[in-house]
């Protein structure tokens, strides 16, 4: 049984880890202008966006009330975050003001949608070896776009590559922590993956149209990021059907 | 309005029923105007948001319907082609002028004509959605066809705003939100006719709907809520309203 827990923790911490290389593409990134800005927020929306789909509909499999009900939690927690923050003063790093305040929220969003990926790769794991195997890898890779989510924040407003696949790394960390205690009590935690899955799909969609759309629109032609949107989008959904 | 039998034996008239509903709903965005001043900005704003989440949760029924029963690659093409296609359209119908326009020559008559003709055209995009699911499934269909419906009102509302700022009467404006969204009904039409007929090529149909309707809110829906409403409000409307379509369909389908 120990050793059964080992190898879970260690299927969480693989996934973990992959999602760093998400920062990799920005190595390559000196200058940032206010265009490319805009841009990385239209491919950072559009794998958001696709992350959500995927999410939403695993959900709705376990039960779609369940799901939207966590959708609606997630919705109104990313409100009340944004309420709370916005008299405060935020530093993240050298950054200042609405940038830190957007880095924060990403970070937070994703490190807590982690929580319910963690909670279906235990569930997951009852399934047996070859299943468990398959089901790592597929985390794992699926993972490194959401690396290059949070990198697409970060790296134009002045993150070094490091703090991006840092940051990245740590919004993963609760896949190992979770995966254990829902391999340990799959049935207890099989009822609250819905609501899980829900609240970080409904999270990730109200994210993407309070900060990132707006601001996408602001620095660059809305065609352009219509088209970016809805490719990084389409990417992702194939992406998730064939892992 | 029909029971299930005359919709089984008559599906044709059942497109063209609801899409021609959906296109006739469109008048009634024309109704807040009629009041002395009509909507402000904000009301306007939140109409495009509303309008948004509806296409939004639609695209989202199509994806996920599509992707069940179809192939993947097939259904991802298809919506390639979608947002290729709404691209075209859009810079044939000079989305990109109309934005820079819309502040530096909004009087002049052709910004009129080219408004018409990309509501047009983005109601062609909501046809195929209207005809392609029918196909697929005549239940979904009318679902899809009644959501748009709602969503031509809030459109219209925008539209009437454009319109009546411009010297054309509210009772014109209702007639002529109704006909930019006429090609609801004949491409709802056409797409059921094509794809029953061609019933392998419907997952591909499905993602050209889904694709070309998540594209026209990002870039025309979404870009015109912003510059109206707060964007938090924009956000939530657009997340209720989505929200909406996706449970309201299982409702339906329980029942």
């Amino acid at each position: 049984m120990y050793y059964e827990l080992g190898i879970v923790f260690l299927a969480g911490l693989i996934t973990a880890v992959a999602t760093g290389l998400g920062a990799i593409p920005f190595a390559f990134m000196r200058t940032v202008s206010g265009r490319t800005l805009g841009l990385a927020n239209g491919v950072a929306s559009g794998l958001m966006l696709g992350a959500s789909f995927g999410l939403f509909s695993e959900g709705s499999v376990y039960g779609l009330w369940q799901t939207v009900a966590g959708a609606a939690v997630g919705v109104a927690f990313v409100f009340f975050g944004e309420r709370f923050l916005q008299d405060k003063e935020v530093e993240f790093g050298d950054i200042r003001g609405a940038g830190a305040r957007r880095i924060l929220l990403i970070i937070a969003i994703m490190t807590l949608h982690s929580f319910s990926e963690g909670v279906a790769v235990g569930v997951s794991f009852g399934g047996g070896e070859k299943l468990a195997a398959l089901i790592t890898i597929a985390i794992a890779v699926h993972n490194i776009p959401e690396g290059l989510a949070i990198s697409a924040v970060m790296r134009p407003r002045g993150s070094s590559v490091w703090a991006c696949a840092g940051w990245s790394v740590f919004s993963s960390l609760p896949q190992p922590l979770m995966a254990v205690p829902a391999f340990a009590f799959v049935e207890a935690f099989r009822a609250v993956l819905p609501y899980g899955l829900g609240f970080a799909a409904g999270a990730m969609v109200y994210m993407v149209f309070l900060e990132l759309l707006p601001e996408a629109f602001e620095e660059a032609n809305p065609s352009r990021v219509g088209l970016l949107v809805s490719l990084t989008l389409g990417a992702m959904i194939l992406f998730q059907k064939y892992l | 309005m029909l029971n299930n039998e005359q919709m089984d034996q008559q599906p044709v008239l059942v497109v063209l029923l609801y899409s021609g509903l959906a296109a006739a709903f469109a008048s009634l965005g024309a109704l807040p105007f009629l009041r002395r001043g009509g909507p402000g900005r904000f009301s306007i704003g939140s109409a495009y948001s509303f309008a948004s989440g509806l296409m939004l949760g639609a695209g989202y029924l199509l994806m996920s319907e599509a992707l069940v029963h179809g192939k993947a690659d097939l259904v991802v093409v298809g919506a390639a082609l979608g947002v290729g296609f709404t691209w075209w359209t859009q810079s044939y119908a000079g989305t990109e002028e109309l934005r820079r326009d819309a502040q530096a020559k909004p009087d002049r008559p052709e910004y009129g004509y080219k408004i018409l003709l990309q509501n047009a055209l983005h109601s062609a995009a909501e046809g195929v959605a209207i005809g392609a699911s029918m196909a697929y499934d005549l239940g979904l269909g009318v679902f899809i066809a009644l959501a748009l419906a709602v969503h031509n009102v809030g459109e219209a509302t925008a539209l009437t705003s454009l319109l009546t700022q411009r010297g054309v009467t509210v009772r014109q404006s209702a007639g002529l939100c109704v006909s930019v969204k006429t090609p609801q009904a004949v491409f709802a039409i056409t797409a059921f006719a094509l794809t029953s007929a061609l019933r392998p090529w419907l997952p591909l149909a499905l993602g050209l709907a889904a694709g070309a309707m998540v594209y026209l809110v990002i870039s025309e829906l979404l870009p015109s809520s912003y510059k109206r409403a707060p964007k938090s409000a924009v956000a939530l409307l657009v997340s209720i309203s989505a929200g909406a379509v996706i449970l309201l369909r299982s409702f339906f389908m329980a029942s």
